[in-house]
């Protein structure tokens, strides 16, 4: 599903988290959201999941409709929180299957597909057998895997990740990386993450989006962001010495 | 905020040598507390048992067989079953409201919550008399349509539910506000609409919380004095609460009638504490846990 | 681990990814603020509430005491008899705050620091002038320090007399205030940092310098608080102190019993007068507390 970001300003005080943002995102791109904290990537992101709202004047459109006003829980994008915010008092199971479980009366599957289904996708996360778990018995990584699984539950148009490797350890952080690459080589399913770490977004995307203080810096291919930083702010974020 | 930052929270700690006061300082320092706390806190409750069976146990029975005793106790219940549940669903919308949105008049609202807590009793029954009372605002309409509110029993519903319905909500709001939204919108992002993320997400976090404010809002409902002293009329059988009942006896010199009564709101008032102390440790261990997940 | 993971996801996702095409999605046309929903419900559902519970009734106070006409208000609140009450409800109250303060800060000290047989059920009790009816406080101090019974008859050989007089009241409302010292000191003293008090004995300082200069400094907010707390219970209070007073004019009435005596005259216009007074005291109190409250907070915050 392609999305659309056009002129999305949003204040919370005086000075603008997001300046006029606008970006294309192609069907089945994996971009990466990459800036230093207070950047405005979050807020970026949230505004695409519908957990905020741009000011007058921005649009978010999937698929060229036109989502802006439309809260979160029509949206069907898949968020997964820098914290997990797994349901500290449901069991893994229950977590996965919530997003199943409130669905309409007329659009819910069976109990018998709802559990079908988190079998599918525990195996998928490599979590068999835990389903009854509570989030506090977990590790981080686990955690992280359940809140992935949740987010997919729902069979979503776009995957939304909010710094998602950012609690684990650096060995953690990599395997999950790679896995996460490689997932998308076979799903091809649009997912925006947020990063501060560059060389995250530099392995996993298609694309990256710098930015800084809610205006975007440069839009690129990692090969093509790092052969031409856009302007000093690139470049001294990835360490380029800046070309004369 | 101090609680969240120490995470090394060392509730009731481990015993500190370097800096432990003389023994002898600590025995003085304990000696006073205890002999405070008999004198304050620990003798006015064993005096209410005392006396109550002063007189025999047989008095102490009879006094539970007067109608007019059963119709207090029936009416104080009656009011603690109106006003506890309306002041619980106060406390809940107050305390979604407040906490899971930013709005201008915010402050305003919570300063407004706690204001029964600060304003006398009195005042509290004062301000119902002056709007319904027979020289009240209303007054003259409610005689011509026959409809008694002051001297009545909606007057002392009123009354309990000014004086109680800060309690749901200012047990739920720090808790709400430390546990943080994330988790409702994992939520929303998930599909659920507002009645669903409320149902299976928020109120089973809150449910300590809301049982603590609940428990004291029926203890004070029950055992509100001056706010239902001044609407009541004191008339026996029909607008007299357990509180009132007390006060009838203890004027008539019936000492161990209304020490007997007395009792049994005292007993209400241990089992309010202990239910509380339980809720409120419940409570803080979600606190904790909170805490810890937004550091992990 | 990678491609494992990758297999049985593509198998769980990717069928799904098939049948995906976005809902038909509509955009409302009002602009929306918030993503949680509920605001409008909740908000709008309290502020009624509090709108028919505290507004209105209490707009009718202040109608009615302009209403009355300022001579008949200034007569009514500085009548003698009136006069007398304030020094009851608001005199008092200071003392009783006051030794609240002292002992409280020291009760406080004790279950938080100290471990001694029977420390849990004494902590769970100092709630009890919360969560015990007035009333019922009311008639047990009152029997407790009466002149022929409990403590009155071993005070009566000194001449002491508590009950039915303004010694009385100032028990009463001791009682009454007692957990609010301990509890707002209480938390604060559970997060003082050790290591200061160590630093302060390696520099030299006994325990009581410790406490006078290192100590002490830090809980006076909370203590400042806990005290202005229990000062503005104590104002209003009426259960608890009626009983034990004895209602003696011009020695023992409290000022809430004004209100009630001048209900039952039906002089409305009084009674909203004195209660106005109680009123402008209770929010001042209230200002205070909350400054002090908010130094407390930034004190916490640099500590």
């Amino acid at each position: 599903m392609s999305i659309t970001i056009q002129n999305v300003t949003k204040r919370f005080s005086r000075f603008p988290a997001l300046d006029n943002v606008s970006i294309e995102i192609a069907s089945g791109e994996l971009i990466a959201l990459l800036g230093p904290s207070g950047s405005g990537k979050t807020t970026l992101l949230r505004i695409i999941a519908g957990l905020e709202f741009p000011d007058d004047g921005g649009s978010i459109q999937f698929n060229g409709h036109d989502v802006s006003r439309l809260s979160a829980y029509k949206r069907k994008a898949g968020f997964v929180f820098q914290h997990y915010a797994l349901f500290a008092h449901m069991n893994v199971l229950e977590n996965i299957v919530f997003a199943l479980r409130v669905m309409p009366r007329r659009m819910r599957p069976t109990e018998d597909a709802i559990r079908t289904r988190a079998k599918e996708l525990l195996e998928a996360v490599q979590l068999t057998g835990f389903e009854r778990r509570m989030p506090s018995q977990l590790s981080g990584g686990q955690r992280q895997r359940v809140a992935f699984a949740r987010a997919l539950a729902i069979e979503p148009a776009v995957l939304l990740l909010d710094e998602p490797f950012g609690a684990l350890d650096a060995r953690v952080r990599k395997d999950l990386r790679r896995w996460l690459r490689a997932f998308h080589e076979r799903i091809k399913l649009t997912t925006i993450f947020v990063t501060h770490d560059q060389d995250e977004a530099f392995e996993v995307a298609d694309r990256v989006v710098l930015i800084d203080k809610g205006v975007i810096q440069q839009i690129g291919a990692p090969a093509d962001v790092r052969a031409a930083p856009a302007n000093a702010f690139v470049s001294n974020f990835l360490d380029i010495p800046p070309r004369v | 905020m101090a609680g969240a930052s120490s995470i090394q929270l060392h509730r009731h700690g481990s015993p500190r040598r370097a800096t432990a006061e003389s023994p002898v300082a600590k025995a003085i320092l304990i000696a006073i507390t205890l002999v405070f706390f008999a004198l304050f806190l620990f003798l006015p409750l064993v005096v209410v048992f005392q006396e109550a069976f002063s007189k025999g146990l047989a008095l102490f029975v009879r006094t539970f067989q007067d109608s007019y005793t059963q119709d207090a106790i029936k009416l104080t219940l009656l009011v603690a079953a109106i006003a506890v549940p309306l002041n619980t669903v106060f406390g809940l919308a107050a305390a979604w409201s407040l906490t899971r949105f930013r709005f201008t008049g915010r402050s305003f609202l919570v300063t407004l919550i706690d204001l029964p807590l600060w304003v006398s009793p009195v005042v509290g029954g004062l301000i119902y008399v002056l709007v319904f009372g027979a020289k009240g605002w209303f007054g003259p309409w409610l005689i011509d349509h026959n409809f008694r509110i002051i001297f009545a029993v909606p007057g002392i519903v009123l009354a309990t539910v000014f004086v109680t319905f800060p309690f749901v909500a200012r047990g739920l709001i720090p808790l709400m506000e430390a546990q943080g939204i994330k988790e409702e919108e994992a939520a929303l992002t998930l599909g659920a609409n507002g009645w669903q993320i409320f149902r299976r997400v928020t109120l089973p976090k809150i449910k300590w919380g809301l049982l603590y404010g609940v428990i004291l809002c029926n203890a004070r409902a029950m055992g509100e004095f001056g706010a239902v002293s001044v609407v009541s009329g004191h008339i026996r059988g029909k607008t007299n609460t357990m509180p009132l009942h007390i006060e009838i006896l203890y004027n008539e010199y019936q000492f161990a009638a209304a020490f007997a009564v007395a009792s049994l709101l005292a007993l209400l008032a241990l089992v309010t504490l202990f239910i509380k102390t339980y809720a409120e440790w419940r409570t803080e261990k979600q606190l904790l846990e909170a805490a810890r997940d937004q550091h992990p | 681990m990678q491609e494992r993971m990758g297999c049985n996801f593509v198998i769980a996702v990717s069928v799904s990814i098939e049948s995906l095409s976005p809902h038909p999605m509509t955009s409302p046309s009002r602009p929306r603020k918030h993503a949680l929903p509920g605001l409008g419900l909740t908000l709008g559902y309290s502020v009624v509430y509090l709108s028919l519970i505290v507004l209105v009734p209490f707009s009718a106070l202040f109608l009615k005491t302009a209403a009355g006409g300022w001579e008949h208000f200034w007569g009514t609140i500085t009548a003698p008899r009136v006069v007398a009450s304030y020094w009851a409800s608001f005199g008092i109250s200071f003392f009783a705050a006051v030794v609240n303060g002292v002992f409280g800060v020291i009760a406080a000290w004790v279950l938080v620091r100290y471990r001694f047989p029977g420390r849990r059920i004494l902590d769970a009790m100092v709630d009890l002038p919360f969560a015990l009816p007035t009333a019922v406080a009311g008639i047990a101090l009152t029997a407790l320090y009466a002149p022929n019974d409990w403590i009155g008859t071993y005070l009566k050989p000194f001449g002491i007399q508590v009950a039915f007089t303004q010694l009385g009241i100032f028990v009463a409302l001791t009682f009454i205030g007692l957990p609010f010292v301990v509890r707002t000191v209480q938390p604060v003293i559970q997060d003082l940092a050790l290591e200061v008090e160590e630093a302060a004995a390696c520099l030299g300082a006994n325990r009581w310098h410790t406490f006078r200069r290192v100590i002490l400094p830090t809980l006076l907010p909370s203590i400042l608080t806990g005290v202005t707390l229990a000062y503005g219970r104590a104002v209003g209070e009426f259960g608890s102190v009626v009983f034990i007073s004895g209602n003696l004019p011009f020695k023992t009435e409290i000022t809430p019993l004004m209100i009630i005596s001048k209900l039952e005259q039906y002089d409305y216009t009084g009674a909203a007068a004195i209660g106005f007074v109680m009123l402008v005291a209770s929010f001042l109190i209230l200002i205070v507390s909350n400054s002090l409250q908010s130094w407390h907070n930034r004190r916490l915050g640099i500590s």
